[in-house]
């Protein structure tokens, strides 16, 4: 005779190939890695961590139907099930026979003995299985009293708590007497599983929910969702531009646990013209996509993989990130949450499991719901159905609230990019629905100038060295300054370059006064040249030698003047042009060799991207790895030879075998190693396990010992009393 | 996507294409929220802020209202975070009202409980508060109305008021329209100051403010308080007053250094308003002298500190604010704003010199370069007295003087910011000088000379500034000024921008030492300007010298 577990994995041997891909492709945790054989394939669907998984992706009407079945005395019929639950039930048990959460035996079902553990032992909320049989006429005698105590206990909990159990009072005692209820211990009574299910009416749930409630919502047209969609589209790959240019500007410090101050994050906030929540998220989103990193001296910085995002099209650049976004176990919604406790951006405490499950479920209802802004209670309602066991509110509505910051949606509705992201679709339009861009600039008297529209990559960068930005959004408005003339400068420009640049992409002709401008700092620009012999400061302006010569400011530089034109210090480079241009002169630096040296101030990590690592749900294995897997546990299985007397288990199934025997109540022999590393057999009858630790009676020495798990090797059945002691010690 | 004037910026500043065909519609509509922020020559720029769009609720425009004529008018799509944002903004106005009650005065109630009780949290809002009287309504400490509606400003709960203002004494006052007629956008100031209950009117100088003034105390029909900046001013208020209302000379007084006179209509100034004897305002009963039913401020821009004071216990009374330049140096805008008012009515400067009311003006920068003599002096000079040094040089004395000479038969002011540097010029160009120590009737004097004519050229230090009606003014040569302030220079500007009889366009020239820091004020002072879209040429002393 073989134990239950065993038929488990022989049922599996048994399915044919379009099952066992059937059960890879519904739990793809099987698949990773491929089982040798298939007890170990049942020794893995039957472990608490893929159980949990499995039962986190059936929707409510299956957990339903779990929990019935786990509720009836097993093996139970088809039929059986059916009449506790629903007529339909019997379509659903298809498909949990294929996950390996039903298994069958001849043409009854089975539940998987962990199973029974993670349910619970009140499955449903229903009550401890009656020992004595119970005759259903007596409830029809029940007086009023105690049947008020019964509509208490009938849909659960099933337990209540009495003062004393040796004076109960009328009602309760009355049940009592009559075994309605049972006493669990001094002063708490049950309700048995069976007259529960009586009183339920013959059903174990009061509505089976075999269909998701409809999604409500506001009807929206499917063009202004995508204007608004693009509109965030463009929006977000801004602000990370913006936000990784700031970084480089001013790498902040990360904090002592990783992860980004809040005094960091409200500068950001600020300087992107967002709230701290969403400057959080679009830090989260470039960590992610490894354009940011940590640096090995704790300095926040772009990564040169920015550079490279900076080259592609918006598209691939949206794309890059918010495919990532998709999967990821980050929740960047918990952010500043704790009450007591700051939880940071970029920080260790972000990670939930079935954070990306929520966000998966709640797109594909977006995605089911086309045209519509849903309303979020609703919308948390569907994923509680489909995601029971790891719904959670918050998850869905921070996913809303991304989805809208990433043009994932518009409005609140699915937009056709989005649409097109979540069905794998080639191209998502993103390209072609973004604003033309431009290829011009107004210039005005106030020496600012607009671009009415997204300039083409080029002109933008060469714009940014020129002027400052003043505004962004559809349009971006520059303002030219004496420091931003000055940078263009820095970078190498002469001052007609600046001119002729302007002329050439303005509209409008250039006023008179910017003209002044860059001519007059053009001038001055490089008139003063600071050198490092330890340092010299050279003009052929001897007025201006005298001014700095003079200045009370500069003294602490310790200028001396060795010629009418060249000061000379001991102070650092740095520190002196620093110093200079604090006082408001425009001195450049150059080499031994008088040639000017500039170069733009970007900063960049010398650190490898090292994007956060993605805890994610095991996405469906591709048809030809189920295949493969298929095969390889086929063939393990040939190669078995011929079976020890005690085989050798791993420690889950070990753990799945002995609580089956816990609940049979049979004796069984287990190949354990003692403290010295010798193994022997011994015939035990198994108590109960906690801590990795089981307890047992031992039927040689019929003492109470405690077994470690992981030094039990084997398990296997105890022979019958017939059968010789002996011939087993071998 | 529509190809729109408009472009909606993220950081809320909305960029107007004036060139674009829809582009007045798109004005008009835009500014009953918006408020306009620059306007020169191609983009105009507007910003949505709490203030404007609490200012749009108040004046009945709703939120859906806002956010289609935004929709409508973009260029680009709106993003939907900005909308949203819109949308709670305007929610928030008028969830709390002060109201009159007739047993416990002034109250401030609201239909949202959580609303009420986070304010009367606020530590500042606190004090200002008496005893709540159920779940929705509490007893507001009498006198505190400003002040209270001004702290709820800033913790983001602006209070719709309710209370109404009192009418005070009446007195008849109309306009008398016999050979000039009101212009519309003064009857539109005016009306939308008038429905609006108190706020401010943003004009240009030379726009007729004076007659805004007279208009809104039409409107009001009661006794009215002018404050205005100085003495000269004054009496040009009361000539004003008496050319275009039906009021006559006993109606009108004058309350200053020299007469202490309280009629229905009193002007007063801002120096006596604050003069302090024994370190107590000795002039402020001046505001309970009378049941006043309408309160002016004339430069509102200029308020003192202690009027500010002060007319936050006068919130029953309406108020009306006047300016040309809304940018105060001290940043006290949003006092202006919770105090006297939102801004009722502002108008580019550009539109009403296209409209003819105002003269066209060629802004100029003259740059002068400094001998090497002056140079060298100037880089040894302390930094306190460098700007004072490169602004008085003799090169910019004999370019003043070459150039005030350049036009002789034009009406020509020199102002500037030092006394002997003034002294000087006066001298040089054989011209009278009016500086603070002349007296009020000498300065009236010389003003009327120049008025006339006989006097051609006038040399004036900055109490010329304001509120100096001298309509045919053509040149206007600034030295030297108050550092960079910006409205210092709109304001000169506004001297000469009276439209002249012949038609002629005013010209501004603006002294300007090369390389030195007077240069770095002049372009922060030009700024308010060319943002109106005064575009300034820069020409080289050398070319003046020359002729």
């Amino acid at each position: 005779m073989s134990t239950v577990a065993i038929t488990f994995a022989d049922e599996l041997r048994a399915r044919g190939d379009d099952a066992l891909a059937s059960i890879f492709k519904l739990r793809p945790d099987l698949v990773s890695p491929v089982p040798n054989d298939f007890s170990a394939l049942a020794a893995r669907a039957t472990s608490t961590p893929s159980l949990v998984r499995a039962l986190d992706s059936i929707n409510m009407w299956h957990y339903q139907i779990i929990e019935a079945a786990c509720a009836l005395p097993e093996p139970f019929k088809k039929s059986e099930i059916v009449a506790v639950t629903s007529e339909e039930t019997a379509f659903a048990l298809d498909r949990l026979w294929q996950m390996g959460l039903l298994y069958k035996e001849g043409n009854n079902y089975r539940t998987p003995t962990n199973l029974k553990m993670l349910i619970g032992d009140e499955p449903a909320g229903l009550g401890p299985i009656a020992v004595k049989k119970f005759d259903f006429s007596i409830l029809k005698e029940i007086p009023k009293a105690s049947e008020e105590v019964l509509a208490k206990l009938t849909w659960g909990p099933p337990r209540g708590q009495i003062g004393n159990i040796k004076k109960p009072g009328n009602a309760i005692g009355w049940l009592l007497d009559n075994g309605v209820l049972v006493a669990l211990d001094s002063n708490t009574v049950a309700l048995p599983r069976d007259v529960a299910i009586k009183l339920r009416g013959g059903k174990i749930h009061k509505d089976m929910v075999s269909k998701a409630p409809n999604l409500i919502g506001k009807e929206v047209v499917q063009k202004q969702i995508d204007l608004a969609a693009i509109a965030n589209i463009s929006t977000i790959l801004r602000w990370c531009e913006e936000l990784l240019h700031n970084l480089s500007d001013e790498p902040p410090t990360a904090l002592r646990t990783g992860g980004l101050g809040v005094r960091d994050l409200k500068k950001i906030a600020e300087h992107l013209g967002i709230d701290e929540t969403c400057a959080g998220f679009v830090a989260e989103l470039c960590y992610l996509g490894g354009l940011l990193v940590i640096d090995s001296d704790d300095q926040i910085l772009p990564t040169s993989a920015f550079d490279i995002w900076l080259t592609k099209s918006a598209e691939e650049r949206w794309y890059s990130l918010v495919v990532l976004w998709l999967d990821t176990s980050r929740v960047s919604g918990l952010i500043g949450k704790n009450s007591d406790k700051n939880v940071a951006p970029l920080g260790p405490e972000l990670d939930r499991a079935g954070a990306s499950l929520i966000r998966r479920s709640t797109l594909k209802v977006l995605n089911d719901n086309p045209q519509l802004t849903p309303d979020v209670k609703s919308l948390q309602e569907i994923v509680k159905w489909i995601n029971p066991q790891r719904a959670n509110n918050d998850y869905v509505e921070w996913t809303l609230r991304e989805a809208e910051w990433l043009g994932i949606t518009g409005q609140g509705a699915l937009s056709t990019f989005g649409s097109n992201l979540l069905n794998e679709k080639e191209v998502l339009e993103i390209e072609s629905a973004l604003p033309k861009p431009v290829d011009h600039i107004l210039i005005q008297a106030d020496n600012s100038a607009v671009a009415p529209g997204p300039l083409t990559p080029e002109l933008a960068s060469e714009m940014g060295t020129i002027a400052d930005i003043e505004s962004r959004g559809g349009a971006t408005v520059y303002r030219f300054s004496d420091s931003s003339i000055r940078r263009g400068l820095d970078h190498g420009k002469t001052g007609d370059q600046i001119k002729t640049f302007l002329s050439k992409i303005s509209k409008t002709p250039m006023p008179q006064p910017l003209e002044y401008l860059i001519t007059d700092i053009a001038k001055r620009h490089g008139r003063l040249r600071v050198g490092s012999a330890h340092t010299y400061i050279r003009c052929e302006d001897e007025g201006l030698v005298q001014q700095i010569l003079h200045d009370k400011k500069c003294e602490h530089l310790r200028l001396r003047k060795i010629a009418p034109q060249v000061l000379v210090t001991d102070f650092e480079l740095a520190e002196v042009i620093g110093e200079l241009r604090e006082f408001g002169y425009l001195p450049a630096a150059e080499n031994s060799g008088g040639v000017l040296l500039s170069q733009p101030n970007l900063r960049r990590s010398k650190s490898r991207p090292k994007p956060p690592r993605i805890i994610s749900e095991f996405t469906a294995p591709k048809d030809a790895i189920v295949t493969a897997a298929v095969k390889t546990i086929r063939a393990g299985e040939r190669s078995k030879k011929v079976e020890p007397i005690i085989p050798g288990t791993s420690s889950n199934e070990t753990l799945a075998l002995i609580n089956q025997y816990i609940n049979e109540g049979k004796s069984l022999i287990i190949s354990y190693a003692d403290n010295n590393g010798g193994v022997s057999n011994r015939i035990i009858e198994p108590i109960s396990i906690s801590l990795g630790t089981l307890t047992a009676r031992d039927e040689t020495s019929d003492e109470i010992l405690q077994f470690r798990i992981p030094r039990i090797n084997g398990v296997a059945p105890s022979l019958t009393k017939s059968e010789n002691k002996a011939d087993l010690d071998l | 996507m529509s190809d729109g004037p408009l472009i909606v910026q993220s950081d809320k500043t909305l960029l107007l294409d004036i060139d674009h065909i829809l582009s007045d519609e798109c004005r008009r509509s835009i500014a009953s929220f918006a408020e306009l922020e620059k306007s020169p020559e191609h983009i105009h720029t507007y910003r949505l802020t709490p203030l404007g769009l609490w200012n749009a609720r108040a004046s009945g425009h709703d939120a859906e209202e806002v956010i289609d004529i935004l929709i409508k008018y973009s260029r680009y799509a709106v993003p939907h975070a900005l909308l949203v944002d819109i949308a709670e903004t305007m929610s928030r106005y008028g969830r709390l009202r002060l109201e009159a009650h007739p047993v416990h005065g002034l109250i401030l109630v609201s239909n949202d409980a959580a609303v009420l009780k986070e304010v009367t949290r606020g530590k500042k809002v606190a004090p200002m508060l008496g005893k709540q009287l159920d779940d929705e309504t509490i007893v507001v400490h009498p006198g505190q109305r400003g002040f209270l509606k001004q702290a709820l400003l800033k913790l983001g709960w602006p209070a719709e008021d309710f209370a109404g203002y009192v009418d005070g004494e009446h007195h008849k006052i109309t306009l008398r329209q016999d050979g000039w007629k009101i212009r519309k956008y003064q009857e539109l100031a005016a009306e939308g100051f008038w429905h609006g209950g108190s706020g401010v009117v943003v004009l240009p100088c030379g726009a007729g403010k004076t007659i805004v003034g007279a208009a809104a105390m039409a409107h009001a029909k009661a006794t009215t308080l002018i404050l205005v900046t100085n003495t000269v001013a004054a009496r040009q208020w009361r000539d004003e007053l008496l050319r275009r209302t039906d009021l006559n000379e006993d109606d009108i007084g004058e309350y200053s250094g020299a007469k202490k006179e309280i009629r229905p209509v009193t002007i007063a100034t801002y120096q006596v308003m604050t003069t302090r004897k024994k370190g107590v305002y000795a002039h402020l009963d001046l505001f309970d002298a009378i049941d006043w039913g309408l309160i002016i401020y004339d430069e509102v821009h200029l308020l003192p500190a202690p009027i500010f004071r002060f007319t936050a216990d006068i919130q029953s009374r309406r108020r009306l604010g006047l300016t040309a330049t809304l940018v105060r140096e001290d940043g006290m805008e949003g006092e202006v704003f919770s105090l006297i008012g939102p801004k009722r009515f502002d108008v580019p400067w550009k539109e009403i010199e296209a409209q003819g009311y105002i003269a066209p003006a060629d802004c100029v920068e003259v740059r002068i370069t400094l001998t090497d003599a002056e140079r060298l002096n100037y880089a040894t000079a302390e930094q306190e007295d460098r700007y004072r040094f490169c602004s008085t040089s003799q090169t910019k004395k004999e370019v003043a003087v070459a150039l005030a000479k350049q036009h002789a038969n034009d009406q020509v002011l020199v102002i500037g910011q030092y006394i002997d540097q003034l002294d000087q010029l006066s001298e040089a160009l054989g011209v009278p000088v009016i500086k603070g120590d002349t007296p009020i009737k000498e300065r009236e004097r010389l003003y009327a000379l120049f008025r006339t004519g006989e006097l051609k050229c006038l040399v004036v230090s900055k109490v010329a500034n304001f509120s100096i009606d001298l309509p045919e003014a053509t040149i206007a040569i600034q030295v030297s000024g108050t550092f960079g302030s910006r409205q210092e220079e709109a304001q000169r500007l506004g001297r000469i921008l009276r439209p002249k009889a012949d038609g002629r366009g005013a010209r501004f020239y603006s002294l300007v030492a090369r390389d030195t820091i007077d240069q770095d004020f002049a372009q922060n002072r030009q700024r308010f300007l060319a943002e109106q879209g005064y575009a300034y040429r820069i020409i080289d002393a050398d070319e003046i010298l020359k002729k």
